[in-house]
């Protein structure tokens, strides 16, 4: 059985909110009053759950508890404010949780911030061992792997010049470089794979890989890169609000976070055409995105085909009726437009539908128009934004995860084949 | 229901760290400081190169500011305002002042803001606070110990070129009684107010004015054999008092101290320093929500 690393215990942590100012005097002598002299509970800070809604205080975590085993690499999702970062402070020792424990084995170095103890003043080689000293390595550590670092963050020519002459990109390199060669049985990580270029990007989360794949190191990582958290973590923590909502394997947490925060607008309909969006000539009744998922809680991806399903009640008859499906991206461009064939319809109920192909759009946020059309060449009505989706990426096993270029991501047949060998 | 197949890990497992609401009154154990002493002589190295980048003179400003001050007295207080050194010569008065005086005064004003200067560091990463403030403390020592070289040639120069004669060499020791007594009044002090400034911000204009305040209760510019004998009670319950006579006394062979006086400076020491320790320790982590 394995050892466990780090064990997490009804974790609580309540934060004070509003401005320290001539007012938090005034309440510090009360509660100084109140609990050492007349030993009664803190007025202003009771551990109840009705202090949730309160304006004075802020439960950042709620009773989170978790074993993590040795060797293990957590993913920790959730959304901006939802306790990830201030679980990853009370891990640190940084701040003291409100009640609750946490058990550990091994010595933690923690990383919530790229560059921390960095002086500008001083030159690459102080930095170095500065930034390595305060993450916890000793001066022994540190010389072993000078090179290593220094090669790593690519930055030899620069050794001796003040770090505040340096681009950003070097600083962060060279930052990032300490970091990753740190050397501790547990390591926590905040959100700092998120710097840099893509290339070195890359080349961090390539390091990040090799640490927790070959020398067993028990990891805390916090991202919102869910590609990352796949690709990294066998275990995940979904927490929102403070409470944990969901933990189990990353796969499964990662899915489940994804098709809850997906912000889609899939479905819509309209019982009477009195209610209904159109005009005097044409009246939806019905307009839906439909995934075709294997599972029903699984998130939309890049491979997911969609079919686009739509009603209407046309007003006239014999009319020559033609519709076009419009896909934008968020950023409002016209992904493409793609019309329906004509027919000649009754007044009466029409239905569309049109199938977008699985493996064909990039991953992000997408947005429908529908476009109805008179004779080919006359605007009915254009039922604008009507419907949206979000795809989320997906990748396989490329070990890459820059944001992917372009509109579209057909996949296309594309073959590599050795046609000669090289004779030595 | 399917049984559990992991057990929970015996009681009798031990682990090697526990964090719990409960903050702790001693901070580290003498272990972990140990592990960090490289951290330590880095931060105190930091402190020194910092202090003089980009500067032409560079560490020469350790040596100068001393002079200028030094000088400015002996022209204000000694030759305008005409206020008697006692038997010393005027130079090395001041100079033995000033020295200790700025050490105290460094090391309590650069300590006292311990948690509000560090808070980007504090936040984002763990290890003894402790270590910061004693890294001030010690990069302050270090420049005393450069000055302290200065005077003591000063003093060497004095008596083989004027009639002055130094005190005999076998009070020297006591001179390192009052450097040890004077910088960890200031390091306590400052642990204490750095606590505060942590979370009021308004204290730090009383670290300012009440230094200065203190100096005028200290015998800083003047020896205290030239105070009044009906005000000398209140000289004496200062604390520094008795160091600054006893530092001079031991240089110069000219200071008015008894050694119920300095067991007196000592028996505070203790309590404010361990006062201040505790406080410190305890009161840190709870700090990090606030600043």
């Amino acid at each position: 059985m394995a050892d466990i690393a780090i064990q997490i215990e009804n974790l609580s942590k309540l934060y004070r909110l509003g401005t320290i100012g001539t007012g938090s005097l005034r309440q510090d002598v009360q509660r100084w009053w109140t609990t050492a002299v007349r030993k009664k509970a803190d007025p202003y800070f009771q551990l109840d759950a009705n202090a949730k809604g309160s304006t004075q205080a802020l439960w950042a975590l709620q009773d989170v508890s978790f074993e993590v085993k040795q060797g293990e690499v957590w993913g920790l999702v959730g959304h901006n404010g939802a306790g990830k970062s201030t679980l990853l402070k009370i891990v640190s020792r940084i701040v003291r949780p409100t009640s609750g424990t946490v058990r550990g084995r091994g010595r933690i170095s923690s990383l919530l911030e790229v560059g921390t103890g960095f002086q500008p003043e001083l030159t690459g080689r102080e930095n170095i061992y500065l930034s390595g000293y305060i993450l916890g390595m000793s001066k022994v550590d540190i010389r072993l792997r000078f090179d290593e670092i220094v090669a790593f963050s690519g930055i030899e020519r620069f050794l001796d010049t003040p770090v505040k002459r340096y681009s950003s990109g070097m600083y962060v390199r060279l930052a990032f470089a300490v970091a990753a060669h740190l050397e501790p049985d547990i390591l926590i990580l905040d959100e700092v794979l998120a710097v840099g270029d893509a290339e070195f990007q890359k080349k961090s989360l390539g390091k990040m890989r090799e640490v927790s794949q070959s020398t067993g190191r028990t990891i805390l990582f916090v991202s919102h890169s869910m590609q990352a958290i796949t690709n990294l973590c066998s275990k995940g923590v979904w927490l929102q609000n403070g409470r944990m909502k969901a933990i189990g394997s990353a796969t499964d947490v990662v899915n489940q976070y994804l098709s809850d925060t997906q912000q889609s607008n899939l479905h819509q309909s309209w019982d009477a055409p009195a209610t209904a969006p159109g005009n005097d000539l044409i009246r939806f009744k019905k307009v839906a995105v439909v995934p075709q998922l294997a599972a029903l809680d699984a998130p939309l991806d890049i491979r997911t085909p969609l079919t686009v399903q739509f009603e209407f009640w046309n007003q006239t008859d014999d009319i020559l009726i033609s519709t076009s499906l419009v896909l934008f991206a968020s950023s409002g461009e016209c992904i493409f437009d793609v019309p329906s064939t004509a027919v000649v319809c009754q007044a009466g109920v029409v239905r569309g539908e049109c199938t977008i192909p699985g493996n064909f759009l990039n991953d992000g946020s997408y947005y429908i128009s529908l476009f109805v059309v008179k004779d080919t060449s006359v605007a009915l009505f254009d039922f604008e934004n009507c419907l949206s989706f979000e795809l989320e990426d997906y990748r396989g096993d490329i070990k890459w995860y820059g944001k992917w270029w372009g509109a579209v991501r057909p996949l296309l047949p594309f073959r590599l084949t050795q046609v000669e060998t090289a004779v030595y | 229901m399917q049984a559990p197949f992991e057990r929970p890990a015996p009681p009798a497992a031990k682990w090697d760290w526990e964090i719990e609401a409960r903050t702790s009154w001693w901070g580290a154990s003498l272990a972990e400081y140990w592990s960090y002493r490289h951290l330590l002589v880095g931060l105190v190295r930091r402190d020194f190169l910092l202090g003089y980048q980009q500067t032409i003179l560079g560490p020469l400003w350790v040596l100068l500011q001393p002079i200028m001050t030094m000088l400015t007295y002996v022209v204000v207080f000694g030759k305008v305002v005409g206020i008697s050194t006692g038997g010393a010569p005027p130079v090395l008065f001041y100079l033995a002042g000033i020295v200790l005086w700025n050490l105290f005064n460094d090391a309590f004003t650069g300590t006292s803001s311990t948690f509000s200067d560090n808070a980007h560091i504090f936040s984002k990463v763990y290890f003894p606070r402790l270590l910061m403030p004693v890294a001030r403390l010690l990069g302050y020592l270090l420049s005393f110990g450069i000055q302290f070289g200065f005077l003591l040639l000063l003093l060497v120069g004095y008596w083989v070129f004027t009639p002055w004669r130094v005190p005999p060499v076998a009070g020297l020791p006591l001179a390192l009684v009052a450097l040890v007594l004077v910088s960890v009044q200031s390091l306590a002090l400052g642990l204490l107010f750095s606590v505060l400034t942590g979370k009021y911000r308004d204290i730090r204009f009383f670290v300012g004015l009440g230094t200065r305040l203190l100096m005028f209760l200290t015998p800083v510019i003047y020896p205290l054999q030239h105070v009044a004998p009906k005000w000398r009670w209140l000289m004496e319950l200062n604390p520094l008092t008795s160091q600054f006579e006893l530092f001079r006394w031991a240089l110069l062979g000219q200071g008015l101290v008894t050694t119920g006086q300095v067991l007196y400076s000592l028996a505070v020491t203790v309590v404010l320093f361990a006062g201040a320790l505790l406080t410190f320790n305890k009161q840190g982590d709870k700090l990090m929500d606030v600043v």
